[in-house]
């Protein structure tokens, strides 16, 4: 090829794709194909996943079945976590990365790259998050294999009971994302670490009940009280009764936690999306897309 | 200044100062100490992990009947047992993978390369580096013992009791400082992820007890707990802190026997790994690499 044909090339000005939707896509698939690209780290995370539902097969082999009945969720411990830490996981990876992967690219210097680039930022963001929740799934999905195929977990699958519990994730995920755009905004501007997504998910293992029956709760209203400011309490709450008592979206209990999960959805995600945006105008404001 | 006088400058040979071991580390405690204490957020929200997941246990204390734990030798106490369990593995856990993590960074920033080009040996380096996650976790290990304490974990300390639960915790300390040396030598080749570590945290995590007695495990998954020091330490520091036993008991005894053996086989071979991986990076000139 002769220099003045290379030459031609760069100088050619190659119409840029302009859709929103083919650029949702190209962020959406670049990073899955990164993804794909640590085979071994990807098998790894599997495993890990896998160990935590049979580690706490061990531990449900120690829990008096009587006393989990009387907090009105049936025998099964096994059934009772599983649900708790297959979703607590799952929300705790799809907060976190959107904020890590911002991290990344700043630190890699690639944020800025992409930012004088037409793709819109929204977009890029959005993009992102959506990777987030579908690379997570793939860990969901087999946290519940093994919980059901492999140690014999039983739930209820009824088709009202089923439809219950993905409107209650769907929820799950739109109220908590809030949360995620607020800690991805806030770690653009201070670079280093995610302390709210952290803390989220501390307070969610701790207080919304992923590991013992909220009903335990009682004896100490304060802590009860705050358990209640977090949506994943009502997402858990719903979950567990679709899938381990077989309630459907008419159920009280079910809506109420329909309901409020819809409130904090509501109240979270605008919050989000300031604060995102807020992040992301002080770095270009002050010339840090590339810095940490 | 003349060109002349900028070569001889340049090219007088300047006596170096040697620096002890002891200092060197001392350095380096120092100023991991002053990197750590910038992020003073961090710190609050780190211990506040650390005892959230421990009060997490008084919850599922009160669902659990301890017949499993009377039957492997321990007192009939779920919550103390999940306290030290939890406390020392999360211990080593951040000890172990903070020396990875510190090894990647220091690539990462590229100080690696500027630190092993000094006198400093590599040896000295990972004991740098070391030491100071080590004093952390030791921090973070103290509130969750306390934190535990709070919410009505109960220890039976006797002075036997307490000096063998410290000689089974510095021999704790030891052996994953070498299972953390391995890690440190997988990252310096491998670059991204860390096998060693990641092998160590959810293999501990499932097959060394913290959160059941092993005897609940089938007698094949057993087996593989046998090969984490973890297993030994926290079966050793159960009795102590438990059950009230000493160095005197043969299960505790055994346990330290069975560390003191890891050690001496597992320390030479995991500076020898490192010494390779180190060499070989150095041969490639990678050492600045990520």
């Amino acid at each position: 090829m002769k220099r003045a044909d290379i030459v031609g090339i760069f100088k050619k000005d190659k119409p840029r794709v302009k859709s929103t939707l083919r650029q949702f896509y190209g962020v959406v698939w670049a990073n899955i194909k990164i993804m794909f690209a640590y085979k071994s780290w990807m098998i790894m995370d599997l495993l890990s996943t896998v160990a935590s539902v049979v580690m706490y097969y061990f531990v449900g082999l120690q829990v008096d079945p009587l006393t989990l009945s009387q907090s009105g969720w049936g025998t099964s411990y096994l059934a009772f976590s599983l649900i708790g830490v297959a979703t607590s996981n799952y929300l705790w990876s799809c907060l976190t990365r959107l904020s890590h992967s911002i991290q990344h690219e700043i630190r890699g210097g690639t944020l800025e790259t992409i930012a004088v680039t037409p793709v819109n930022m929204l977009t890029f963001f959005i993009g992102q998050t959506v990777r987030g929740y579908l690379v997570s799934l793939i860990f969901l999905i087999g946290v519940f294999v093994v919980g059901i195929a492999g140690l014999g977990v039983q739930f209820v699958t009824t088709p009202s009971s089923l439809m219950a519990t993905l409107v209650v994730f769907i929820l799950m995920l739109i109220s908590n994302q809030g949360l995620g755009l607020v800690a991805a905004g806030i770690i653009m501007v201070h670079k280093r670490g995610d302390p709210v997504a952290f803390m989220v998910a501390s307070m969610n293992e701790f207080l919304a009940g992923v590991l013992y029956p909220l009903e335990m709760l009682k004896v100490f209203p304060l802590l009860q009280m705050i358990s209640m400011i977090f949506p994943y309490t009502y997402a858990l709450d719903g979950m567990r009764r679709a899938l381990i008592l077989g309630a459907s979206l008419a159920d009280a209990g079910v809506l109420a936690d329909v309901v409020m999960l819809s409130a904090f959805s509501v109240l979270l995600a605008p919050i989000g999306f300031v604060v995102l945006n807020w992040g992301y105008r002080t770095i270009r404001v002050n010339g840090s897309t590339s810095s940490y | 200044m003349k060109l002349e006088e900028i070569i001889k400058f340049l090219s007088e040979r300047v006596p170096r100062t040697d620096v002890g071991v002891l200092e060197k580390v001392r350095a380096f405690v120092i100023r991991d100490f002053k990197t750590w204490w910038t992020y003073r957020l961090w710190v609050l929200l780190d211990i506040t992990g650390a005892l959230t997941s421990v009060a997490t246990y008084y919850f599922v204390s009160r669902i659990v009947t301890p017949t499993a734990l009377v039957n492997a030798g321990y007192t009939a106490d779920f919550l103390t047992f999940t306290v030290i369990g939890i406390s020392f593995q999360h211990y080593v856990w951040s000890s172990v993978s903070s020396l990875s993590e510190a090894i990647r960074d220091e690539q990462y920033d590229g100080t690696m390369e500027t630190i092993l080009s000094s006198r400093t040996n590599f040896r000295v380096f990972l004991l740098g580096e070391s030491v100071f996650r080590f004093l952390v976790g030791s921090y973070f290990l103290i509130a969750s013992l306390v934190m535990g304490l709070i919410i009505g974990a109960r220890f039976n300390l006797t002075l036997g009791s307490a000096l063998s639960a410290a000689v089974l915790t510095a021999l704790l300390i030891a052996s994953h400082m070498v299972v953390g040396v391995l890690g440190a030598g997988a990252i310096l080749k491998l670059k991204q992820g860390d096998p060693i570590v990641w092998a160590f945290t959810w293999l501990t995590q499932l097959f060394s007890g913290v959160l059941y007695p092993l005897g609940l495990l089938p007698e094949y998954l057993q087996w593989i707990g046998a090969a984490f020091p973890l297993t030994y330490s926290l079966d050793g520091l159960r009795r102590c802190l438990m059950n009230g036993e000493d160095l005197t008991s043969m299960a505790i005894l055994g346990d330290a026997a069975k560390l003191v053996v890891f050690i001496l086989v597992m320390l030479p071979i995991s500076l020898w790994v490192f010494k390779m991986a180190y060499d070989s990076t150095r041969r490639e000139g990678a050492l600045g690499q990520y």
